[in-house]
């Protein structure tokens, strides 16, 4: 799967997205911690995401990013602040937005076929007849080049398929926000940079807004456009960069550019040195 | 071919020790080695068990026994599960109900037998309860534990699409968890078994059970080791019929070799 489309039909599509804005409002997140302390996950986190961007949040392991990312989702309610989708609040699992899992093993249903894991997704919401659901299902999988698995159970697969479906799955419900929580680092290198351009191919197609969280800062790059990078727990934005990279983008000629070094050095540099916060990190 | 024959092997080492032991106990009876009055040779006691089979009076007794033993073990197994699957996935209902069912769970379930007895009579509803009872705590505590293993990831998968709590109790809970409550329900299968030859062999109201001890008490020592042939073939058959249900509700939980 490489990016077929060329780039100008790829700004027309990018123009006519029309969703509603994402917007992350002072929130924070505490945990009651051993001996009835609080742990801060969260510090104060605020973020807003245009229709139809690609944000990746970066940050070392363990700084909160998945419990940011579940709070997005209204997985986890906040300690403080909001979050809001368009003009509502986000209290519970808005309908238009997906968590996609890091973990596709246990995400995907192992006593459900393929199809069935698919039509988990959307059939609830929708009055269709097991035809025109499998008909749906089927085009999902044809997008991400697995038609031909749809009776097969998710064990039989390999974890580059496995993941392939929780895709499928995850936009079979059409969302107008996917919440990616590390999705690619269970695969092995090739497959997770063949993810990479199936991911743009599918966020280029069906505009949707992207909010992807990763510790891998090539991939954040590559993906996003804007990149925000978080400190070391309790977590905040120390950092936001624009990626400024043309699309469509190249899995090998994007990753060589001059440009895309410079990003790179940069964000690690902060990450390594300064941005980890571990210079200035308060301990809990 | 070679396969055929290794089965065939197996089948002929597995039964070496039954077939020598009913040998030994032949010659033991006919010897004069034990009284035959109390054992009878294991000839006779196939051809009795034969007339009983033949004659189709085995019929109504093995009838009314797995009556009782399914209608009790389905309304034990089916109340411990809905009840393991709400105790498991809610706080307040485990706090509630946990200290009751500590209490009640180590109690023998034959020791029930008098005060059900006096409540329910001596019959149906008494055997029918007693293997409910019985049968209800495996199911419960496996349930719980099924629950309690349950990835949070699949619970939040559920939740990300749009489902609410009723279908992640029956679409993710439920199945997620058979495989704990499939092995609860062979150790119920089992015990329901116990408990419903017992309860007869007290009501003394048809059954296997009734069957067994009503002929040893009449001198019809040959019939009542017969029908212990009958109620054993049961058990064989129960096991054999629940291990293919097994294999098929659960065979997601040990993905087969490819």
């Amino acid at each position: 799967m490489s990016i077929a489309t060329d780039a100008r039909s790829a700004i027309a599509a990018r123009a006519a997205v029309s969703g509603s804005r994402l917007t992350v409002d002072g929130i924070g997140k505490s945990f009651q911690g051993p001996g009835g302390s609080a742990v801060e996950a969260i510090g104060t986190v605020s973020l807003d995401v245009a229709p139809g961007e690609f944000l990746a949040i970066v940050g070392p392991s363990g700084c909160g990013k998945s419990t940011l990312l579940q709070v997005i989702a209204g997985l986890m309610l906040p300690s403080t602040g909001r979050v809001r989708l368009g003009e509502r609040d986000v209290t519970g699992e808005p309908a238009h937005m997906v968590y996609l899992f890091q973990q596709y093993s246990k995400s995907l249903l192992p006593w459900m076929t393929v199809a069935n894991n698919v039509m988990f997704a959307f059939r609830h919401r929708m009055k269709l007849s097991q035809a025109a659901s499998l008909a749906r299902c089927r085009d999902y999988l044809a997008m991400v080049g697995l038609a031909d698995v749809a009776a097969h159970y998710p064990w039989q697969l390999s974890g580059g398929m496995q993941q392939r479906v929780a895709i499928a799955r995850a936009l079979a419900a059409e969302p107008q926000v996917l919440l990616m929580d590390e999705p690619f680092s269970s695969v092995d290198a090739l497959t997770r940079l063949d993810l990479h351009s199936l991911i743009l191919d599918l966020w280029t197609q069906k505009r949707f807004t992207a909010v992807l969280v990763t510790h891998d800062v090539d991939e954040a790059i590559f993906l996003a456009d804007r990149v925000a990078v978080l400190t070391q727990r309790p977590a905040t934005i120390s950092e936001v960069i624009e990626t400024r990279l043309p699309r469509p983008r190249h899995s090998i000629e994007t990753r060589e550019s001059p440009a895309f070094l410079a990003l790179r050095h940069r964000l690690l540099d902060y990450l390594l040195t300064r941005g980890g916060g571990r210079s200035h990190a308060r301990s809990a | 071919m070679r396969a055929l024959r290794e089965r065939g092997l197996l089948i002929v080492s597995g039964c070496a020790i039954p077939l020598t032991l009913l040998l030994a106990l032949e010659v033991a009876a006919r010897s004069g080695a034990v009284n035959p009055i109390f054992l009878p040779p294991p000839s006779a006691i196939l051809a009795t068990f034969w007339s009983i089979v033949a004659s189709g009076g085995f019929a109504a007794p093995l009838a009314q026994t797995v009556l009782f033993l399914f209608v009790g073990y389905g309304i034990g197994c089916a109340t411990a599960i809905v009840l393991g699957i709400l105790m498991g996935s809610s706080r307040p209902i485990f706090n509630l109900l946990e200290p009751l069912i500590e209490l009640l769970r180590p109690l023998p379930k034959p020791a029930l037998l008098p005060a059900l007895i006096l409540f329910l009579g001596l019959g149906a509803r008494m055997e029918i309860t007693i293997v409910a009872l019985g049968c209800f705590f495996p199911v419960l505590i496996n349930t719980l534990q099924g629950v309690r293993a349950v990835d949070p990831t699949m619970i939040n998968t559920a939740r990300t699409f749009g489902h609410g709590r009723v279908a992640i109790w029956r679409r993710i809970l439920l199945p997620a968890s058979a495989p704990y409550i499939l092995a609860g329900m062979r150790i119920s299968l089992g015990l329901g078994l116990i408990l419903v030859v017992t309860a007869e062999m007290i009501s003394g109201n048809g059954g296997l059970g009734d069957a067994i001890l009503a002929a040893q008490r009449t001198f019809l020592v040959k019939e009542s080791y017969a029908w212990l042939v009958v109620l054993a073939l049961l058990g064989l058959a129960l096991t054999w019929f629940f291990s293919m249900v097994e294999r098929r509700l659960a065979f997601w939980s040990a993905p087969p070799v490819q």
